[in-house]
């Protein structure tokens, strides 16, 4: 109560009503800047008070559970900064809804190939959790994307790394750091990303053989298969997209329709090398569980109960790859990453050079980091 | 025992060089600063790049990682005396998954044996600097290299999905996986580009890029510079990413045609190479619309390459434009700054201004579609006062270039030779996080000090307070 206090004293304007869907927290702030972030941070640090970041909460269920006194959410932080629209850049700041962002990229036939679900999922979100969307098989990830990044440090610096260039080697690469390091080395307060040309049309082939269809098609967008079957995803120009189904023997469906988020008690996605996909798929459909599998990429979403996911995960892990969790009732007594990387002292060091006191998300990553 | 006795006791005496005429050799890259070295060795093995960085550390002598040293900004280049770890044997045999399109290779793998001994799978690595047959993987992965073909495809940090890397303490870790997003945080990503500060890598799970079914290359000429650079802004503007795209002006075309013979239009101010892949349905669409661009903006004509000869000839001058000048000019400086696409005219016009002031040989051959430039200027060192007006007017070319909105380095790296123009572009507290992000892998400072940050970038190396570290627990 009396840190609320103080807090509140300190952050006057920042202070908003719980987040619907958050936790309890001592607090609940809402910066409008990255300067008030950092400073929130700053003695968030100083004081040894964990934070937990707060986007449009969809996926808050990944990661160890964090358990914060100031629950920090970006939605005071929702401004599109800096289109340049003829040099296929964004900058934006981490509260922007994906939605909202794609559609006015759309308008000049642009986008930054964030994921294809439209809700409440907000930029800085899905850079934070390094989420890629379906997409990715043409355009790879979003950190590949990710050009700069300004950072509310763990303990209140506000440091910029990249820049908003398309090509630039100039230090090291920061951008690439924060996305996917959830929270963990502080808020992500804008970033810069790269965008890409809308191709003209789009359009669908359902296929009988995953992998026989993603050899023969030509850097298709996705090639995505669930229990109901497998579906390869084009763009182009009308003559590329017939000659694409052409080759892959299959009708063309115009417009794309992507599969719709699996809804389950328990979620989770396999990640593995795209040659272990065909076979885990085949495993899967045996086992009559739920999937979306991208062939190609690697990843498979699924919904299934733990014991079924205590076993895929020796499989999986056995590739090289990981289960992640992304949702999970709570309390559960399962790993939400499973067998840590390699490394992980060097992944201890590298959060303590940003977050040396440890309240950025703390204890979120592998190995409880 | 010496360090050198040390390092014999591990390699044997002839992959250990300590004498001074020997390591004159390799105390040095393609670019202007000579260095020194105490010792260099050639180690087979990841064990052995492990021990040698053992013993180094033992000995508290700083380690430098070399590939082939056609690095330009001095990044292989020892700040102070220190061992060189040439990596150019380090080759196990390779690990090819196929069907994950991607394949495990030694970091002393050359960039283009890489490419050609994949062929027969229909793939190849796409990051293509026009020093592929003589650079190391290994260096591609240091200075995150980029090429023409790296505006579509993306730069070298897009096609390394791993490393097997020697920390300076000698331990080895796996950093990145075949799998997509592997967990924690990704080091992998910070390790592309560090220029051998954070580890050596002797393996690089390198992306394999599907060859594109069909090919288009355009030759097109103008009249003006800026009608050049105009038709590369606008082409984006459009939504065409091309393959590649790119420049090359008046005097280096003569140059070039002069080595090359590749019927280049010597008369020109400025040509561009434009490339197009994908579908055979859509790449001709693709260029018309590139050639309906560069007519609108003042192109005088237009040539496709007829066959794969032809293209191969124009990619052959492209590529081989600076060993064109090296064979004209007694030394060479060349430049890499990058700006937004959208600058791109107006920056080129500016650096021609800086070149004419300081009475300079310039020549200009880039990535135009990337933004990345690459004035090159011809002299002769031995001219009293030329190096010094070489490297003053190097730096406004670098200043005009971060008044516009671009950086230091699209790929040549910050080395030794940018470290101190750090601080345009990033402010002190920027170039702190940088420094602590390097002290997490190398707390000693023992891996190619003095490379990337200037002196003083640690805030605690000028007493300046920021939060007492905890102990990483
Ligand atoms: C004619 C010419 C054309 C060029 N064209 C291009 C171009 O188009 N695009 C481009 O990007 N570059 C280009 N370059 C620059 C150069 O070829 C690249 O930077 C290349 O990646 C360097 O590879 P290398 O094996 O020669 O590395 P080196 O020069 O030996 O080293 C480069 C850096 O990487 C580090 N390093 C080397 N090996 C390792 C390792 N195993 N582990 C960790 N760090 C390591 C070194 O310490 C150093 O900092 C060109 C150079 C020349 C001379």
């Amino acid at each position: 109560m009396m840190l609320h206090q103080e807090m509140a004293r300190l952050a006057k304007g920042l202070v908003s009503d719980p987040v619907a869907g958050a936790p309890d927290a001592d607090i609940t702030l809402a910066p409008t800047s990255a300067e008030d972030a950092a400073s929130v941070l700053g003695f968030a640090a100083e004081h040894s008070l964990p934070v937990r970041f707060w986007g449009g909460g969809t996926h808050q269920g990944m990661g160890y559970p964090v358990v914060a006194d100031i629950l920090m959410s970006t939605h005071r932080m929702s401004s599109i900064v800096d289109w340049q629209v003829d040099d296929l850049t964004v900058t934006v700041q981490p509260g922007v809804l994906i939605a909202d962002l794609e559609g006015e990229l759309q308008q000049r036939r642009q986008t930054a190939v964030l994921q294809e679900v439209p809700g409440q999922s907000t930029v800085g979100g899905a850079v934070a959790a390094g989420l890629s969307g379906w997409r990715r098989l043409r355009y790879g990830p979003t950190r590949d994307r990710a050009l700069e990044v300004r950072l509310a440090t763990g303990d209140g610096r506000l440091i910029r790394g990249g820049g908003r260039l398309v090509k630039n080697v100039t230090g090291y690469d920061l951008p690439r750091l924060a996305t996917g390091s959830f929270g963990s080395l502080g808020l992500i307060t804008e970033m810069c990303l790269k965008l890409w040309p809308l191709p003209p049309e789009h359009a669908m082939v359902p296929v009988q053989d995953a992998e026989r269809a993603l050899a023969l098609a030509y850097r298709p967008l996705a090639l995505i298969e669930t229990n109901a079957g497998a579906t390869l995803y084009l763009s182009g120009s009308r003559e590329e997209l017939e000659a694409q189904a052409e080759r892959v023997g299959g009708d063309l469906v115009s417009g794309h329709r992507w599969p719709q988020p699996l809804v389950g008690a328990v979620e989770a996605t396999l990640r593995v090398p795209p040659s272990a996909v065909a076979q885990l798929v085949e495993k899967l459909r045996a086992a009559g569980i739920d999937f979306q599998a991208a062939h190609g990429v690697g990843e498979i979403r699924l919904v299934g109960s733990l014991g079924e996911l205590a076993e895929l995960r020796d499989t999986v892990e056995a590739t090289g790859g990981a289960l992640v969790i992304g949702k999970i009732p709570k309390g559960a007594d399962f790993d939400p990453w499973g067998k840590p990387p390699e490394g992980i002292d060097l992944q201890r060091r590298v959060k303590a050079a940003f977050d040396p006191r440890s309240v950025a998300n703390p204890g979120i990553l592998p190995g409880g980091i | 025992m010496t360090l050198v006795d040390d390092l014999q006791a591990i390699l044997g005496p002839d992959r250990v060089l300590s004498h001074p005429l020997e390591l004159l050799v390799y105390a040095k890259d393609a670019g202007v600063t000579p260095g020194e070295a105490v010792a260099a060795v050639l180690p087979e093995t990841t064990q052995e790049v492990s021990a040698c960085l053992r013993v180094a550390a033992r000995h508290g002598v700083p380690v430098v990682a070399r590939g082939t040293g056609t690095g330009l900004s001095g990044g292989a280049v020892p700040d102070e005396p220190a061992l060189l770890v040439v990596m150019t044997r380090v080759d196990p045999a390779w690990e090819i998954d196929a069907a994950s399109r991607c394949a495990w290779v030694g970091a002393g793998a050359l960039n283009l044996d890489v490419s050609r001994g994949i062929e027969g799978l229909g793939m190849h690595f796409a990051p293509d600097p026009s020093s592929q047959a003589a650079c190391t993987i290994g260096g591609n992965v240091g200075t995150n290299a980029g090429g023409p073909h790296c505006l579509a495809e993306g730069t070298t940090v897009v096609h390394v999905l791993g490393v097997e890397m020697v920390t300076a303490s000698g331990d080895v870790v796996v950093l990145g996986s075949a799998a997509p997003d592997p967990i924690g945080l990704d080091l992998r990503g910070v390790v592309v580009g560090s220029e051998g500060t954070l580890g050596i890598v002797t393996r690089v799970l390198v992306k394999l890029t599907e060859n594109p079914p069909a090919v288009r290359t355009l030759l097109l000429t103008f009249d003006s510079l800026r009608a050049a650079a105009a038709t590369v802004s606008a082409t984006i503007a459009a939504g065409i990413v091309p393959a590649a795209l790119e420049m090359m002006d008046q005097p280096m075309v003569i140059a070039v045609e002069a080595f090359i013979h590749a019927d280049l239009p010597v008369d020109a101010a400025a040509v561009l190479i434009a490339e197009v892949v994908g579908l055979d349905e859509g790449v001709d669409a693709e260029a018309a619309t590139i050639e309906r661009i560069a007519v609108e903006q003042g192109a005088t004509s237009v040539r496709v390459a007829g066959d794969d000869a032809e293209r191969e000839l124009l990619w052959k001058a492209r590529k081989n434009a600076f060993g064109a000048v090296a064979q004209a000019a007694p030394n060479y400086y060349l430049h890499d700054t990058v700006v937004p696409r959208t600058a791109l005219a107006d920056v080129v016009t500016q650096i021609y201004e800086i070149a004419e002031r300081f009475e300079l040989e310039m020549m200009n051959v880039f990535h135009a579609g990337d933004g990345n430039l690459h004035p090159l200027v011809a002299y002769d060192a031995r001219e009293p006062g030329k190096a010094e007006q070489v490297q003053a007017a190097a730096e406004e070319m670098v200043r005009v270039s971060v008044a516009a909105g671009g950086s230091l380095t699209g790929e040549h790296g910050i080395g030794l030779e940018k470290r101190d123009l750090m601080g345009l572009v990033f402010s002190p507290v920027d170039l702190d996080a940088q420094a602590r992000l390097r002290d997490a892998f190398d707390p000693d400072g023992l891996m190619n000090p003095g490379k990337i940050l200037p002196r003083g970038a640690r805030c605690y190396d000028y007493g300046m307070s920021a939060l007492p570290e905890s102990e990483p627990s």
